[in-house]
C-alpha cells in the first residue's frame, strides 16, 4: 500500500513538473474607497465596494453584534460582542473587541460590564470625536453606556442612562441619546472618559402618537430624526446646549392621502454634500414602520421638497447612501442581495448577491456613518 | 452539491417555513424575525409597560378560539419571536429546558369569543437554541428601542441564566380596563 501511494506521488509530480507550485497567499484589506460599503449580518459584517459589487472581507464578530464602529485613521475596528463559555450556557463575557482593519483579525480586547445589548442596532456604539473614546450601549433592561478608551485598552467607566438609547456622537467628546419621553439627553465626557456634563432638551415629540425611529443619519454638524409620520428633526450642538429645528414633513397633503409612510429596517441615508434624504418609503396604516419600502424618495433638506423617487422592483428593507461626489444607492432587499442604484440619475448599475447570512442594514465606512 | 448550494437551500427550506405562518407575515420585516429564521440568540416584542409577569388573572374560565400555533391567534397581537406552541411548549408555557424570562413586555388583545380586551403578558422563553420555527412579527402599537416597554427590537431575555432565545409565550394577565 505505501508502495503504491509514492508510486502515485511520484506520478503527480512528474505530471506536474512543468508548473512551479504555487503557495497559499494571504490578502491584506486595502483602504477602503469612498464607495465601500459594509453589510451587518447574523455574526459578521462584511465589506464590499459598491463601485465593482466585490466583497472585500469579513469582521467576524459574536451573534447578534449590534455593529462594528471602523476607525480607519487608527486602522482599527471595534466591536462589543458578546459570548458565553459553553455556547448557550456557562460564564457570560463581554468585551470590545479591537480588529486589525488590515487583516481583519482580533488584536486585543477591554473586558466590559456583562450588560451589552444584542440585535441589530448601528448606534449601539460611537467612537467620540477625539478619536479615544468607544461608547457601548447596555439594557439589562437598565439603560447605561460603557466607555472604554481605544488608545490606552481601558474600561473607563459606565454612565447610567435611565430612559435613553442610543448614541448618536457629535462634538466635544460628547454623544446624543433618544428618550422615551420624547426628549434627547446630551453627555459629555472629560478627557478620562468620565461624565463631566450632562444636558436634557425639552420634550419636543410623543412616543405614543408619532414617535422619532430609532435609525438617523449623520449631517455634517449634527444628526436627522424623522418620525412614524414623517416629521423630520435636524439636531444639532451648541456648546453643551442641544438644538432642535423646526420640524417640517416629507409629506404633502396628497401623499397622506395615498398613506404613504417611512419604514423599514434602515429607513434613511443622507449625502451630505448635495443635502439630499433618501428615505425608504411604503403605503400602509399606523404601526407598519417595519413593512419593507416599495420606494425610495428623494427628499432636498434645504428646499423642504421632494425631488426624486423611485419604485423598487422587489421589497427593500434597508438603504444607504455612499457620500461620494456621486452618490450611490444602496438598497438590501427581502432576499439578501444589496442593489447598487446611481443615487443621481437612479439608475440601476448592479446587484451584489447572498450579501450576508441575515443581513440587517447598510453601513458606509466615514466617521459616524 | 457545492456548499453555497447546500446553504442557499437551506435558507430557502428557512425562510419557506417561517413565511409560512400567514400571508399578512410574508412581507413584514423585523430585527427579531431573522433570528427567528437562523435559530440561535434571543426573542420577544411589543406592547404597554415593562412588567414583571404577575399571573394574578385565573384564566380558567375563558373561553377562546383559534390555533395557538397560528400568528393570528388573537392573543399574539404583539407578539414578536417565535411561537413556543409550535416548539414543544404551548402558548403558556414554555418547551422543555428552556427558561421563562421574568421580565416581559406587555400587549392588549381581543378576545373574539366575549369581544373584550385582554393584558397580555409576552414572555420569552431561554436558555435553548433558537426555535426556527412558526415566525409571528406582530407590530401592533410597537415603538422604538428608546421605549423599551413597547420596543419590538428588544430581546427580553433579562433575568434567566443564559440570555439565548428560544421562543416566546402569551400569558393572560386580567381584563384589560379602559384606562389601559
Amino acid at each position: 500500500m505505501r508502495v503504491m501511494i509514492l508510486v502515485l506521488l511520484c506520478l503527480s509530480f512528474t505530471a506536474n513538473a512543468q508548473v512551479a507550485p504555487e503557495t497559499v497567499g494571504q490578502e491584506k484589506l486595502a483602504a477602503p474607497g469612498p464607495g465601500w460599503f459594509l453589510v451587518q449580518s447574523w455574526t459578521a459584517a462584511t465589506l464590499f465596494d459598491s463601485e465593482t459589487g466585490e466583497m472585500q472581507g469579513t469582521v467576524t464578530v459574536s451573534p447578534l453584534t449590534p455593529a462594528i464602529e471602523p476607525n480607519f485613521p487608527r486602522k482599527e475596528i471595534y466591536a462589543a460582542e458578546s459570548f458565553y463559555s459553553r455556547g448557550v450556557r456557562g460564564e457570560r463575557s463581554d468585551v470590545l473587541t479591537i480588529f486589525d482593519a488590515e487583516n481583519l483579525r482580533a488584536i486585543d480586547e477591554v473586558a466590559l460590564p456583562p450588560k451589552t445589548t444584542p440585535l441589530w442596532f448601528r448606534n449601539y456604539i460611537g467612537l467620540l470625536d477625539d478619536e479615544r473614546h468607544v461608547a457601548v450601549f447596555n439594557m439589562t433592561p437598565a439603560q447605561s453606556i460603557s466607555i472604554v478608551d481605544v488608545v490606552d485598552r481601558e474600561f473607563a467607566g459606565e454612565i447610567s442612562t435611565p430612559g435613553c438609547a442610543l448614541i448618536l456622537p457629535v462634538a466635544k467628546r460628547s454623544f446624543i441619546m433618544i428618550c422615551g419621553d420624547g426628549s434627547l439627553q446630551l453627555i459629555r465626557l472629560d478627557e478620562n472618559g468620565i461624565e463631566a456634563k450632562r444636558t436634557r432638551s425639552k420634550s419636543f415629540f410623543a412616543v405614543e402618537k408619532d414617535a422619532v425611529f430609532d435609525q438617523v443619519a449623520r449631517t455634517a454638524d449634527g444628526w436627522l430624526l424623522l418620525s412614524h409620520e414623517g416629521l423630520v428633526f435636524h439636531v444639532t450642538t451648541k456648546g453643551d446646549d442641544i438644538q432642535l429645528s423646526k420640524p417640517w414633513s416629507i409629506l404633502t397633503d396628497k401623499d397622506k392621502e395615498e398613506t404613504w409612510r417611512p419604514g423599514g429596517l434602515q429607513i434613511m441615508g443622507y449625502h451630505r454634500e448635495s443635502g439630499v434624504l433618501y428615505v425608504l418609503m411604503h403605503k400602509g396604516g399606523i404601526d407598519t414602520h417595519y413593512e419593507p419600502g416599495e420606494e425610495v424618495w428623494l427628499i432636498d433638506m434645504a428646499r423642504q421638497k421632494r425631488i426624486g423617487r423611485m419604485a423598487f422592483e422587489v421589497p427593500t428593507k434597508s438603504i444607504q447612501v455612499t457620500q461620494e461626489s456621486a452618490p450611490k444607492l444602496l438598497a438590501l432587499t427581502n432576499e439578501a442581495n444589496v442593489e447598487v442604484y446611481d443615487g443621481q440619475l437612479l439608475r440601476h448599475l448592479r446587484t451584489i448577491k447572498s450579501a450576508g447570512a441575515s443581513p440587517q442594514f447598510l453601513q458606509t465606512l466615514g466617521r459616524h456613518d | 452539491m457545492k456548499r453555497n448550494s447546500l446553504i442557499d437551500n437551506a435558507w430557502q427550506w428557512l425562510d419557506r417555513k417561517t413565511d409560512r405562518s400567514s400571508r399578512q407575515l410574508a412581507r413584514r420585516t423585523s430585527r427579531r424575525s431573522f433570528i427567528a429564521r437562523l435559530g440561535m440568540a434571543v426573542a420577544g416584542m411589543s406592547v404597554l409597560p415593562l412588567l414583571p409577569v404577575m399571573r394574578a388573572f385565573a384564566a380558567e374560565n375563558l373561553k377562546e378560539t383559534g390555533d395557538p400555533r397560528s400568528c393570528d391567534y388573537w392573543r399574539y397581537c404583539a407578539l414578536d419571536g417565535t411561537l413556543c406552541s409550535c416548539c414543544g411548549g404551548t402558548q403558556s408555557s414554555c418547551p422543555p429546558g428552556a427558561e421563562p424570562s421574568p421580565i416581559s413586555w406587555i400587549g392588549t388583545c381581543r378576545n373574539p369569543v366575549d369581544d373584550k380586551d385582554y393584558l397580555i403578558s409576552y414572555n420569552d422563553c431561554c436558555g435553548q437554541d433558537t426555535c426556527g420555527r412558526c415566525g409571528c412579527h406582530n407590530t401592533e402599537r410597537e415603538r422604538p428601542v428608546y421605549y423599551p416597554s413597547k420596543a419590538g427590537a428588544v430581546l427580553w431575555c433579562f433575568g434567566t441564566e443564559s440570555r439565548t432565545y428560544h421562543c416566546t409565550v402569551g400569558v393572560v394577565l386580567g381584563e384589560a380596563s379602559d384606562a389601559s
